[in-house]
């Protein structure tokens, strides 16, 4: 078990920099997850420490070693890949014993791991199959048992779920958690799933085009997003934003926009921070869950006359698309719908659970 | 009504699919068949009109030409040189062909087309340097020479194959080993090496046809101790006749070792020659 570090890492293919500047302390026994949109340099992360792709320049430290130019055989990781990548010639009890035999260890200790990790994993029955003979689930839990047996420092998973259906993938999330509570190894997890990052990391790591844009708790990140990307990437459905202009009249500061949005800052500290921003441009955000509908044409604060454009059920919950002018929000109401599409309904936005951005850099103002 | 009319049109079809192939097929296979009896006949029985199918082979022919003649030191030498050439040219045409798919050199595409275009040249202006070379080496007539000559040309053609095999091959598997523990040479001879096999064996047996059958590299740089079945066959037109019954079980000595090779291997050599082709 042990810390990892990166400092200052950048990583170049040719002129193009897909890792920008990586600084990353991961704890002992931390499960972190790296996050974001496709191409944003989170495989490419994890293969530097791995030791399959060369830093470009920076270091990376696994303890207190620094393992730069040192082979990946000595790092002392386990990896999965995100196609298993199981040795396609050799059973499932030679896939998981390969590291071990190159290791030198003898037999029994190889049996004895090997029949462990199988039985931790339910795959006793296959180890005598050849991976093309199972099925997709299975050879994920062979690239995991695979992992396991050899007791690293340090565990690295590279999107492990994502060739998975829809109910595997939430089933092997638990069971992967539940490994890590066990195991209580560091591990690295690369998911572009918000969700897995949601339930399985200790700590998120959000990324975007080489550049991390935030290293935070599931819940810091959900509430404190620092800035407009993470607050969109971060929930399902996406949060709501509206582009609005910043306005103080008379002793109040109000949000407003010429689709007719109107939103009262009611909180005084934020107001005379707003001050700066007067006839500036802002980015307002509320989340699907922060929107509750109102009866009647309530004429209240922060409430907003909306059209209903889209319905979708999904059974405890429902999801209403409604619109103002070229505005759309999604709502998310609890239990079945009350709404029919082209009624018009009133919303009212909460008074206290909303976010404020920076138009130009994206950046939270509310901190 | 209809469905009879398709059945019948699709008996046609098989018919004359069936005979067609059947044509084909004796077509190709007559003159090997009509050698090996002809081996096995009198010479005064291969002539008789109209040939005999069903008779009492002799194997007076293959007796005679192990025991008079040096039939068993040329086989000796067609074996020794189609191997070795065969075997070198496997060697370092899979390490070569490993690097050239793995290692990210710049300009590794130009390097390995030049390579698989020597392998074009045609032989026979590969004989005067070669000829030149080994006169200066005193390598004429000496079986290494025959042996470098053969792998003049089956080293590139071994390593363009094998090149091509490794760089269809994803590279995770490869990657895991490492992180496994192994180094990049167990990786690659652990993990990449066997998925490889069918090419491998594929690769193996067409090098060891080309060497195998070879005249002309043979005809002009071996001697009389060196010389190989095929130098051997030629030999036996003489000015005072064809010897029928030795060039027929010649002939078959030379096609019979592949023949069994070939279907020896025939699983691994239909995959080998696909996976060029699949995807
Ligand atoms: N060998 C390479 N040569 C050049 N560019 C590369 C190479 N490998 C990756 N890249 C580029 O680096 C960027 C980051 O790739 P990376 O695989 O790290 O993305 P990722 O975050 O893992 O995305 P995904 O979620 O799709 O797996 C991409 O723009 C990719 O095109
Ligand atoms: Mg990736």
């Amino acid at each position: 078990m042990a810390t990892v570090s990166f400092k200052n890492v950048y990583k170049k293919y040719g002129d193009q920099t897909v890792v920008k500047n990586l600084n990353l302390e991961i704890k002992d026994q931390e499960f972190i997850v790296l996050v974001g949109p496709s191409g944003c340099g989170k495989s490419t992360s994890l293969r530097m420490l791995a030791g399959l792709e060369e830093v470009t320049s920076g270091d990376i430290y696994i303890g207190d070693t620094r393992v730069n130019d040192m082979p990946p055989k000595d790092r002392d990781i386990a990896m999965v890949f995100q196609n298993y990548a199981l040795y396609p010639h050799m059973n499932v009890y030679d896939n998981m014993a390969f590291g071990l035999r190159l290791r030198k260890y003898s037999a029994s200790e190889i049996d004895r791991r090997v029949k462990e990790a199988a039985a931790i994993l339910g795959i006793e029955h296959l180890l005598e199959r050849k991976p093309r003979e199972l099925s997709g689930g299975q050879r994920q839990r062979v690239a995991i048992g695979r992992a396991i047996v050899r007791e690293p420092k340090v565990f690295l998973m590279d999107e492990p779920l994502s060739n998975l259906d829809a109910k595997l993938r939430v089933q092997m999330r638990a069971e992967l958690a539940k490994l890590h509570q066990k195991l209580k190894t560091t591990c690295i997890y690369v998911t572009h799933d918000q969700t897995e990052a949601m339930t399985m990391g200790d700590r998120i790591v959000v990324m975007k085009d080489g550049v991390v844009q935030q290293v935070a708790t599931p819940s810091e990140l959900y509430n404190n997003p620092k800035n407009i990307f993470v607050a969109g990437f971060i929930g399902s459905p996406a949060m709501n934003f509206i582009d609005c202009t910043c306005i103080k009249e008379n002793d109040e500061v109000c949000l407003v926009n010429e689709d007719g949005f109107k939103f009262l800052i009611n909180d005084k500290k934020l107001a005379d921070k707003l001050i700066n921003y007067h006839n500036k441009k802002l980015v307002f955000g509320i989340r699907p869950e922060d929107v509750r509908g109102v009866p009647g044409e309530s004429s209240k604060e922060n409430c907003q006359r909306v059209r209903v454009d889209v319905v979708e059920n999904l059974g405890s919950e429902t999801l209403v698309y409604v619109s103002f002018g070229k505005q759309t929000i999604v709502c998310r109401f609890m239990g079945s719908p009350k709404h029919k599409v082209g009624e018009n309904i009133t919303i009212a936005l909460s008074p206290n659970r909303y976010y404020l951005f920076d138009k130009e850099s994206g950046v939270s103002v509310i901190d | 009504m209809a469905g009879k009319q398709l059945l019948t049109r699709k008996l046609i079809a098989r018919v004359f699919i069936y005979t067609a192939l059947t044509i084909a097929m004796v077509w190709a296979l007559m003159p090997i068949v009509w050698m090996v009896l002809s081996s096995l006949k009198t010479q005064a029985g291969m002539f008789s009109m109209p040939p005999k199918f069903i008779f009492k082979p002799t194997f007076s022919t293959y007796a005679f030409m192990f025991n008079e003649g040096n039939f068993g030191l040329f086989l000796k030498n067609s074996v020794i040189a189609s191997l070795s050439s065969t075997f070198i040219a496997l060697v370092l045409g899979t390490l070569g062909g490993y690097a050239l798919a793995r290692g990210n050199y710049k300009g590794a595409k130009h390097i390995a087309f030049w390579i698989i275009s020597t392998r074009m040249t045609p032989i026979a202006a590969a004989i005067v340097p070669l000829y030149l070379i080994f006169a200066k080496f005193h390598l004429m007539g000496t079986a290494l020479g025959l042996v470098i000559a053969y792998t003049t040309f089956n080293l590139p053609f071994a390593l363009w194959m094998m090149m091509t095999f490794f760089a269809e091959l994803p590279p995770d598997m490869e990657h895991a080993a490492m992180v496994d523990g192994a180094t990049k040479f167990q990786a690659f001879y652990k993990i990449a090496l066997p998925q490889v096999a069918p090419g491998l064996v594929a690769t193996g047996i067409l090098c060891l046809m080309f060497a195998w059958n070879d005249f002309a590299f043979a005809s002009v740089f071996t001697s009389h101790k060196t010389q190989t079945i095929p130098v051997a066959v030629s030999l036996l037109v003489s000015q005072t006749g064809i010897a029928w019954g030795q060039a027929m079980a010649t002939g078959t000595v030379i096609i019979l070792p592949m023949l069994v090779a070939g279907l020896a291997v025939r699983k691994y050599l239909v995959r080998g020659l696909s996976m060029g082709a699949i995807k």
